[in-house]
This record gives structure tokens, C-alpha cells and sequence, in this order.
């Protein structure tokens, strides 16, 4: 008994609270926008597959769709700011959408772009949630209606008796909703009609909205896949910029001060006369010096510091320093991000210890360019007698694995007798901060 | 000698300070960014400049943009890059920058304070200083010349490409000089060089042969 009447308290009070008025508030903005938004995509994306059926209009049809998803992208933001305002409830927007270089590199993405076919997904399902939100509205309109009847009856049907009338209209948003009323007690018919009307509008409006939220959050929320490769961009660099704070700290603070050391040995080992002093003193200088290349070379491996003065200057030093005479020819337009660069560089490397030690080969190669923009492609060629192979374990494997890390990849060739030849093509940079 | 010394670190730049001044040589200034180095540099004039290859604000090759630009504006001033490693590339850009009066030596150079002085004042009277790291590095190098030479030469070649003189290869060598100019009059047969006046000229004649970019033109 005690819950039945805590029950029907609450579904009379519902029309009263303000989560209820924020509701069918958030539910006719929500309608429009869920109506138009249907009807705009649909407008240009049937039309868009029908043309595209055609060779002809295969151009244009995919112009229609790359509008489309830019449109699909606008209207799930316009979609969550009215959840935000109106129910309070928080979506993460998915990373902005990133254009790639050049008309095809741009086309590309756009096709590819997730997030954006998510919202265009999410524009057709909200047709069904539109309707009914319109009809919750609704119904608390007609129902509002209805209740002022008697008050209506009182102030403007107080005629003479015997005058005729025509009668008040009671109506409620279903089929055959109305009725016809000609007296003042049929009122408070109409009145019961309208209470009914707005609590089942206002109950609703209540679970079309947690439909609504539901389906936005599913849709228009960052999708898993991007959100993994948005954080792993972001581990790759932070990992990146760790690495050369590391290094940093080697050469700028451990290193200065050994060397610092070394100076006041130094200093130390000239003015000591006594020979045993000495010997002591240059036993302590060996180790300082032996400590500083130790040293040098631990942070060489960990980022090279010529590297901050792009590709092109690294992979010369590199070049330089191989036994096997090695020339570089670097063409790139624009730096790639810090990330790949570092990536670049310690596959070359690698490539080239490979070479040295493998191929026999008179002259290497190293080319790296950006001829497509978004690509940054390495390539490591010997005069050597070939055979390397990917798949028998050796460090071309782990390499195409490292390469992997960010969606490069690495084609091998290499046949019995040479010449081997071997690409990487890594992404020019990385889709995560929006660098 | 003059000397100006541009290096962030202070443990260092107080004790190179003090090791000169021991030395009697007269340190100008000592700052610790590339912007004030240029300042004094034209301020003071100075023989040579000790630069940090790193140094504030980017910490990435001011010291070298830096030589570069002194090598430039003020020929008479020689510039010694002091760097914590060794890059082939930054070789090259400093002796593209002019023959002579450049030198570029790892930190570590600095314990043995006589050569390191000695360096100094080579770069300061218009010859070259390379670090034994870089020498080793471009004697890596397979040449049929170079595997010609017997393991003395390819010692006194070294020496050479550092940019020291026959007096200084000798005492390093614990040789003659006389001893030193045959090995030289050899090397220079075997690696079908011309002999020439000048230890600069001498030095930049050997880096070309070896291959070091930059050294090619004079």
C-alpha cells in the first residue's frame, strides 16, 4: 500500500520537477535537429549512391559523400551540445578530423574517416528517436491544452441559455484523439484527457531521452579504434620525448660534470710531483675518460643529437661513419614529426649495420624522401649478394616490427646475388595531438 | 692568447676559466649563450673563442651556427667547438666555414690539460684542431692508399689530419722530426698526394684525401 502510493506520488509529480522541464525542453530541440539532420543526409547521400552507380558521376558522387560525413561531423557536435545543455550529459568529442595532403591524400582520409561515419549512422538511427520525441512533446502540449478547458468553458461560454454552439475539442496526439464537447461537466472530461496526455507525454520524454543519450554516446562519442590509435600516437611521442630528455640530462648534466672532473685532474696531474701521486692521479684520468665514452656512446644509442637538425644532417653523420663508402640523398619538403624522424633514424641504422655486415657490397645507398606528403619513405640499397630474408629471424623482422608501431610498413627485396633493396614507408606524422 | 669561452655549464665554464688564467693566458669574457658570445665577441676581439656546441636557448648546435657566423665577421678570430660528442656532419660544416683557425675537440679533451692548450693555440694562430674521435672515424674509411701504409704512417697521418705540426707529431710520437718528415715524404708518395708549404694547407690536403666533407674546397 505504502509503495503504491509512493509510486503514483512520483509519476504525479514528475510533470512538476525541472528535470521533467529540461527534458521536453531538450526533446522538441532534439526533434528538430534529429528530423532535419535525417533529412539533409539522406538528401544528398541517396542521391549521392545513385549517381555514384554511374562512371561518370563517380566524381561527384564521391563529393556528395565526403560532404555528407563533414556534414555528419557538424551535427553530432550541434547533437552534443544540446545534450550538454539540455540533459547535462557529457560526450568526448572525437579527435578533429586531420586533412592529409594533397586532393587524393584529403579525399582519403575523409573517406576513411571513423568518427565521421559513426555520426552519419547516428543521423539515420535518430529518425525513430526524433519521432517520438516530437510526440512526447506533443502530447504534453495537448494535454496543457486540454486542462484549461473548464477555465476556458467559465470565461468565454457563458452565454444565454439555449444558444447554440459548437463544441470544444478535446484532443490527444493519437489516432482518433478527439472528442467533442458541449458542456461544462464534458470539461472535466477534457481535463482528464489532458492530465493523462502530459504525464505520458512527460514519461516519455524521460526514456526517449536515456534512448537518445544511449544511442549519442555509442555514436558520437570517440570510437575505440581511433581512441587507441589517438593514445598510442601519443605513448609513441611522449616515449620520443622521454628519450631525449634522457639523453639530454647525459650530456648536459652527468657528462659536463665528468668532464669537469677530468679538467681538475688534469690540472691535478700538472702540478703533482710526486710519482706516485701521479700514477694515482693518471690511473683516475683513464677512468674518467673510459666513464665519458661509456657514456657518449649510451646516449648516442638513445637519441643522436645531430637529429634535431632534421633527417637529412643524422643520416649524413651516419652515412660518414660506415666502412662501406654510403651517400645520402635526402628530399624532404617538410620535417616529419619528432617521432617518426627518431624512427627513421634508428631504422637506417639499422639497415646500414645490416648492410656492412652482411652484403659484401662495394656501395649503399640511402635515400629517404616525401613524394607522396603524408609519407615518409626510406630506402637502403647495396650493390651486396642479396639473400636477405625477412622471415628467417634476422633483424628485419624486428624492424618491421618497430615499424609497425605506427602503421609504417617494409617490403624486402632481395634476391640470391643482389642488389637488395629495402623500403620502409612510414606515416609523415603521427594522428594524435593533432600535430 | 685572448681567449673568450661561451659554455652554459658552470662547473665547466669557471674551471676553463681558471685553467687559462693559470696558464697566463687572459680570458676576455666568459658567458653562457650563443647571443652574448656574439656580443663579446665583437666587443673584445679576441684570438680564439672556446665554444659549447649546445648551449641556451634551443640546446641544439648554437655554438656551431655560432662559429660559423664568427668565422665570418671576424676571420682573425679562431674558434675551438667544444661538444659533448662527436658528429661527422658538424666536422664538415666547420671546415666548410674557412681553412684554419677552427677546431672542434670533445670535452673530454680537457683533462690533458697541455694538449688541450696546445689546441687552443693552434686554432688561435690560424691552424686546425680535430679531435682523435673524428680522425679515427674518417681513418675507418677502406682505401686501397690507406692500406698501403704501414701501421707508423697511419699513426703520423692521424696526427696530421688532427692538425697538429712535425714538432708536435714528433713529441707525441716520441720521434725526430727528421724522423717525422720521412714518414710524411712516404705517406704523401703513397697516397699520391703533393706535398705542400704550410701545415694548413698540409692538413686540408689530408682531409680531403680522406674524404672528409667539406675539406674540398679551400
Amino acid at each position: 500500500m505504502e509503495n503504491i502510493r509512493r509510486v503514483a506520488a512520483t509519476v504525479l509529480r514528475a510533470p512538476f520537477t525541472r528535470r521533467t522541464r529540461r527534458e521536453v525542453c531538450y526533446c522538441a530541440a532534439g526533434a528538430v535537429t534529429g528530423l532535419v539532420g535525417f533529412v539533409l543526409v539522406m538528401v544528398i547521400l541517396v542521391p549521392a549512391l545513385f549517381i555514384s552507380a554511374s562512371v561518370l558521376g563517380t566524381v561527384a558522387g564521391l563529393l556528395m559523400v565526403v560532404a555528407v560525413l563533414a556534414l555528419a561531423r557538424r551535427l553530432g557536435a550541434l547533437h552534443r551540445l544540446l545534450l550538454r545543455r539540455g540533459t547535462g550529459e557529457r560526450i568526448t568529442a572525437p579527435a578533429p578530423f586531420e586533412p592529409g595532403a594533397g586532393v587524393l591524400g584529403r579525399l582519403d582520409r575523409r573517406l576513411r574517416d571513423r568518427d565521421a561515419w559513426r555520426a552519419v549512422g547516428h543521423a539515420l538511427l535518430k529518425l525513430p528517436v526524433a519521432i517520438l520525441e516530437g510526440w512526447a512533446v506533443a502530447a504534453v502540449g495537448f494535454g496543457l491544452v486540454d486542462i484549461t478547458y473548464p477555465l476556458d468553458w467559465v470565461l468565454f461560454r457563458n452565454h444565454p441559455a439555449g444558444t447554440r454552439l459548437s463544441p470544444m475539442i478535446a484532443a490527444a496526439p493519437v489516432p482518433r484523439g478527439h472528442l467533442a464537447i458541449g458542456t461544462l461537466p464534458g470539461t472535466l472530461l477534457a481535463v482528464a484527457i489532458g492530465v493523462a496526455c502530459v504525464l505520458a507525454g512527460v514519461w516519455l520524454a524521460r526514456g526517449i531521452v536515456a534512448v537518445d543519450k544511449r544511442l549519442a554516446r555509442a555514436l558520437l562519442g570517440p570510437s575505440r579504434v581511433s581512441e587507441l590509435e589517438r593514445t598510442r600516437a601519443i605513448a609513441v611521442e611522449d616515449a620520443v620525448v622521454a628519450l631525449r630528455r634522457v639523453e639530454r640530462d647525459l650530456h648536459d648534466g652527468a657528462q659536463v660534470r665528468l668532464a669537469a672532473v677530468a679538467m681538475n685532474i688534469g690540472m691535478a696531474q700538472e702540478k703533482a710531483g710526486d710519482a706516485e701521486l701521479r700514477e694515482l692521479l693518471d690511473a683516475a684520468q683513464s677512468g674518467v675518460g673510459e666513464a665519458l665514452a661509456d657514456l657518449r656512446r649510451i646516449a648516442r644509442g638513445i637519441h643522436p643529437p645531430v637529429l634535431d637538425n632534421g633527417l637529412a644532417d643524422a643520416l649524413d653523420s651516419l652515412a660518414a661513419s660506415s666502412p662501406i663508402p654510403a651517400t645520402v640523398r635526402a628530399d624532404v619538403a617538410r620535417r616529419p614529426s619528432p617521432a617518426i624522424e627518431t624512427i627513421a633514424y634508428f631504422c637506417v641504422a639499422e639497415l646500414l649495420a645490416n648492410a656492412i655486415k652482411h652484403s659484401s657490397a662495394n656501395l649503399i645507398e640511402i635515400d629517404i624522401d616525401t613524394e607522396r606528403p603524408d609519407v615518409l619513405r626510406l630506402r637502403v640499397s647495396d650493390d651486396g649478394r642479396g639473400g636477405a630474408d625477412p622471415s628467417r629471424g634476422t633483424g628485419l623482422d624486428g624492424l618491421r616490427q618497430r615499424v609497425s608501431t605506427v602503421d609504417g610498413a617494409l617490403h624486402v627485396s632481395s634476391p640470391p646475388g643482389g642488389p637488395t633493396r629495402v623500403t620502409v614507408e612510414l606515416p609523415a606524422r603521427m594522428t594524435g595531438r593533432g600535430t | 692568447m685572448r681567449v673568450v669561452i661561451a659554455e652554459d655549464a658552470v662547473v665547466l665554464r669557471e674551471g676553463l676559466t681558471r685553467l687559462l688564467a693559470d696558464r697566463g693566458h687572459e680570458v676576455c669574457a666568459a658567458v653562457g649563450d650563443a647571443d652574448a658570445l656574439l656580443a663579446v665577441v665583437r666587443e673584445h676581439v679576441p684570438d680564439v673563442v672556446v665554444a659549447d656546441i649546445r648551449m641556451p636557448p634551443s640546446h641544439t648546435d648554437e655554438g656551431l651556427r655560432s662559429a660559423e657566423a664568427i668565422r665570418r665577421d671576424f676571420p682573425s678570430v679562431g674558434v675551438l667547438v667544444f661538444s659533448q660528442y662527436i658528429e661527422t656532419r658538424y666536422t664538415s660544416r666547420l671546415l666548410e666555414s674557412g681553412a684554419g683557425g677552427v677546431g672542434y675537440l670533445l670535452k673530454d679533451r680537457v683533462g690533458n690539460v697541455g694538449e688541450f692548450v696546445a689546441a687552443l693555440e693552434r686554432v688561435a694562430s690560424g691552424g686546425t684542431a680535430l679531435d682523435p674521435e673524428v680522425v679515427a672515424r674518417l681513418l675507418r674509411r677502406p682505401d686501397p692508399g690507406l692500406a698501403a701504409l704501414t701501421p707508423r704512417e697511419r699513426d703520423v697521418l692521424g696526427l696530421m689530419a688532427e692538425g697538429r705540426s712535425n714538432a708536435g707529431i714528433a713529441a707525441k710520437l716520441v720521434l725526430s722530426e727528421g724522423a717525422v718528415e720521412k714518414h710524411i715524404a712516404g705517406i704523401f708518395g703513397k697516397l699520391g698526394l703533393e706535398s705542400s708549404a704550410g701545415d694548413n694547407r698540409r692538413v686540408l690536403a689530408v682531409l680531403r684525401y680522406l674524404g672528409a666533407p667539406g675539406a674540398a674546397g679551400e
